[in-house]
């Protein structure tokens, strides 16, 4: 297959971004980039489709400057026939655009096949069709983030069919473009992406943190597999490389959990809440059916996982914020222990026996849950335990999710340094580390490689040895799927298909 | 990823990159020029004062970041803890006194101070000039704390809109911990010290401004004579004030301008310190503002 090779250097102020001497593109194939968070995936992609500016950070690519690389004709072809399809679909909308004329500007004009891709990435979308967004001016909060992702794509795919007689100069990055979409979605979208390239055969660069898509193409796809390739951007001793990453690493990992077996064996109920709960003038219901005709209390046992599901945008956040008494809610009535908790609950008991006694949570956004200027080993500071931690301890609980023992230099990093997989990873430590009976876990995996993913299942799993009961909600369906039973699956309904929050701006 | 790569080294290199550091050498390299040039040009009795008005101004503006930081950490802790309490009956009567305090100007709640100053002075009751000039550290920081107070509550609430806060209640660490370790400590230091150099500033100002409107005296038996000498002060002088208006003979006699650095040094060296430590001041505060990246 033919590949191009590059090296890439990125600082900014004096402080390496990025360092590789080995990133390499495959031409006519779908390379799925892989690797955690804030490794530098986004950033290489972007310094190859010529996005960076040289102004901002010092770049050099094959040990030249960046702007002699812009004026490449290699890069000025990318930017001619490619397309970026961002993470962050706003900062790519033109809030003066409508979504109708941006799907239309440009090159994009004269490209065919519109309706049929919008249909496509809108099939079986809960909400109302394509048509009632496509006179709308992008907001921040209109449309959807799912939404905009699918108009981005639209583009992309436009962008291929226009480009058609250029595919070899082509370059189409799609960088996380499944970040806000359920499982049905992504596979529609999936599969779109598999066709274009079938007609096209142009280069594609796939960023995700969704080993899912593995088996999707793997077993959906099998004839264009060849031409999938599969690489994992990793650090190892301060060094960033790129490895080819073997679709059977994670498949055959998967394949071994599904065959454990997970029994919907009934022990103790540690928490029972009731089906209906009220807020924000809506109501979230709880079925264990996916259509919600038979609303059931959600319950958490011990030693077991209960996983809550629903689309984006329906309110798993805010359910499992409500048990946790951090939303107040109408009406909502939740036993756990003894204890009867509801919408009349004073905020002091969630404090005094609740927060880090009998429930934790982890948060999905790491950046937010910790504290960016904390040293790492300050992470675990002001935890309701007995015995305070020394770097003993913290040293050996971190071996548990890193995968080389912490040195003493690592504890005193700040956390704003740290990669956004170890972010993670130190989030689920915190609160792994206390002894609650309940543990909610909220998209627990985001950002992590699958390493690091498979070390906080089995951490899960010793947890729930150890008597502890999870919640989790994630989109990881495939990989969850395989550690709970069926009688723990809850779907989560609301009144409306999307939840609109307060502004806690002005709190 | 922590790879560091700087390649300037020199102590120079790092004072230009820091703003806030050269700005900070500058001051105090300029007030070091005009203390020599003082030291060989003025009068001894004058540069006696001017020294003494300097460190005094200088202490009072210290008193004043202090105490408005006492201040302003209490309000601005008490009504971030009021406003998420239970009843909102606390939260409600501390905003209004708060409110209340924010309509008063600055320089009238100062002028109120110095005229309480000019009675207890009148009745006996305060002589020593220390605790003249923390009383009117105190009248200054009462009219500026409110400043260091909206900031600590806009950090709070900043990191309340995030998932900062509740994370970590989720995990059982308390919130005064929280709201004083985790955002204010480990989060705010340079908002905070950014706000304190500011009011350092318009402590100066405010000193300055009332020492002025003061200099035709609040009493028959009180005037600035009575008060410690500061550099609004020394400025409000007479013969400072000669020294000022002798500026203007430059227009007519542009020769004047050789003897005017020896001749009129006591009000030109009290202008030049109160002028141009506000300017390095307000450099000072950007660089901080820059470095650190606050918005």
């Amino acid at each position: 297959m033919n590949e191009r090779k590059y090296t890439i250097r990125i600082a900014s102020e004096g402080r390496a971004l990025v360092a590789i001497d080995d990133f390499r593109l495959a031409k006519s194939a779908i390379t799925v980039l892989l690797g955690e968070s804030g490794i530098g995936k986004s950033l290489i992609s972007m310094a190859i489709a010529g996005l960076l500016d040289p102004d901002d950070l010092d770049v050099h690519i094959d040990g030249k400057p960046y702007a002699a690389y812009l004026r490449s004709q290699e890069a000025i072809d990318i930017r001619r026939n490619g397309f970026f399809v961002f993470q962050e679909p706003s900062s790519h909308l033109n809030p003066l655009l409508t979504l109708r004329a941006q799907l239309r500007e440009g090159s994009l004009a004269a490209a065919p096949d519109e309706g049929r891709i919008l249909k496509k990435l809108w099939q079986g979308s809960s909400s109302s069709g394509v048509e009632s967004i496509l006179d709308v001016y992008p907001k921040p909060y209109r449309p959807s983030g799912g939404e905009k992702q699918r108009i981005l794509a639209a583009m992309a795919f436009k962008k291929m069919a226009a480009s058609a007689a250029h595919t070899q100069e082509s370059l189409f990055i799609f960088d996380e473009p499944t970040g806000n979409l359920d499982n049905r979605l992504r596979n529609e979208f999936l599969d779109l992406l598999v066709e274009n390239f079938r007609n096209q055969m142009t280069t594609i660069v796939l960023i995700t943190h969704d080993y899912s898509t593995i088996s999707r193409f793997t077993n959906i796809y099998p004839t264009v597999s060849k031409n999938i390739l599969y690489r994992e951007l990793l650090l190892e001793h301060g060094k960033l490389h790129l490895r080819d990453f073997l679709p059977g690493e994670y498949l055959s990992w998967l394949e071994k959990r599904n065959a454990t077996t997970r029994t919907g064996q009934k022990t103790e109920t540690v928490l029972r809440l009731q089906p209906h709960v009220k807020v924000f003038g809506r109501t979230l219901s709880i079925s264990r059916d996916t259509e919600g005709q038979n609303p059931e209390p959600l319950l958490i046992r011990k030693g077991a996982v209960t996983y809550l599901k629903a689309p984006s945008g329906v309110g798993k956040t805010t359910i499992v914020k409500l048990m946790m008494g951090l939303i107040k809610p109408e009406t909502m009535s939740m036993e756990l222990g003894s204890a009867v908790y509801s919408e009349k609950t004073n905020r002091k008991v969630w404090a005094q026996r609740v927060w880090g006694r009998q429930m934790t949570m982890v948060f999905q956004h790491a950046d937010e849950a910790l504290n960016q200027n904390s040293k790492v080993k300050d992470v675990f500071d002001g935890l309701p335990i007995a015995v305070p931690l020394n770097e003993k301890i913290i040293v050996k609980s971190l071996s548990e999710l890193f995968e080389e023992e912490p040195s003493r230099d690592f504890l005193n990093i700040r956390i704003k340094y740290l990669s956004g997989g170890q972010k993670q990873r130190l989030n689920l430590l915190r609160s792994l580390i206390l002894r609650t009976d309940i543990l909610i876990l909220d998209e627990p995996l985001n950002g992590l490689d699958f390493a690091s993913a498979a070390k906080v299942i089995a951490k899960i799993e010793m947890k729930l040895q150890s008597g502890f009961g999870v919640l989790v909600i994630s989109h990881n369906e495939e990989i969850f799927d395989t550690l709970v039973a069926t009688a723990n699956i809850y779907y989560l309904h609301s009144s409306s298909s999307r939840l609109t929050l307060p502004d806690t701006s002005k709190r | 990823m922590a790879i560091r790569t700087f390649t300037g080294n020199s102590w120079l290199d790092k004072l230009t990159s820091k703003k806030d550091l050269l700005w900070l050498t500058i001051w105090i390299a300029g007030l070091g020029v005009l203390w020599i040039w003082d030291a060989l040009f003025l009068n001894a009795p004058a540069f006696a004062r001017l020294q003494t008005a300097f460190l005094n101004s200088l202490l009072t503006g210290l008193m004043v970041v202090l105490f408005s930081l006492a201040l302003g950490w209490f309000l601005g802790v008490s009504l971030n803890t009021l406003e998420h309490s239970k009843s909102k009956i606390g939260f409600a009567v501390l905003s209004f006194v708060t409110d209340i305090l924010r309509s008063i100007p600055q320089i009238i709640a100062v002028l109120i101070g110095y005229v309480v100053l000019t009675i207890l002075l009148h009745n006996g009751i305060i002589r020593s000039s220390f605790v003249q000039m923390v009383w009117i550290a105190g009248t200054i920081a009462i009219a500026v704390f409110l400043e260091v107070a909206d900031t600590i509550r806009q950090r709070i609430d900043y990191f309340r809109t995030l998932d900062f806060v509740d994370a970590m209640l989720c995990c059982g660490i308390k919130e005064r911990r929280i709201i004083n370790v985790e955002i204010l400590w480990k989060n705010s230091r340079s908002h905070m010290l950014h706000k304190l150099i500011a009011i350092f500033g318009i402590s100066i100002f405010l000193q300055c401004s009332i020492d002025f409107i003061i200099s035709v005296g609040l009493s028959t038996d009180v005037s600035l004579i009575n008060f410690p000498m500061t550099l609004g002060n020394l400025l409000a002088n007479v013969d400072s004030k000669q020294d000022i208006l002798a500026l203007s003979n430059l227009f007519t006699e542009p020769g004047y301008v050789s003897v005017i650095f020896t001749r009129h040094l006591q009000g030109l060296s009290v202008a030049f310190c109160i002028v141009f430590s506000m300017l390095c001041i307000y450099m000072i505060a950007n660089g901080i503002v820059r470095r650190h990246k606050l918005a």
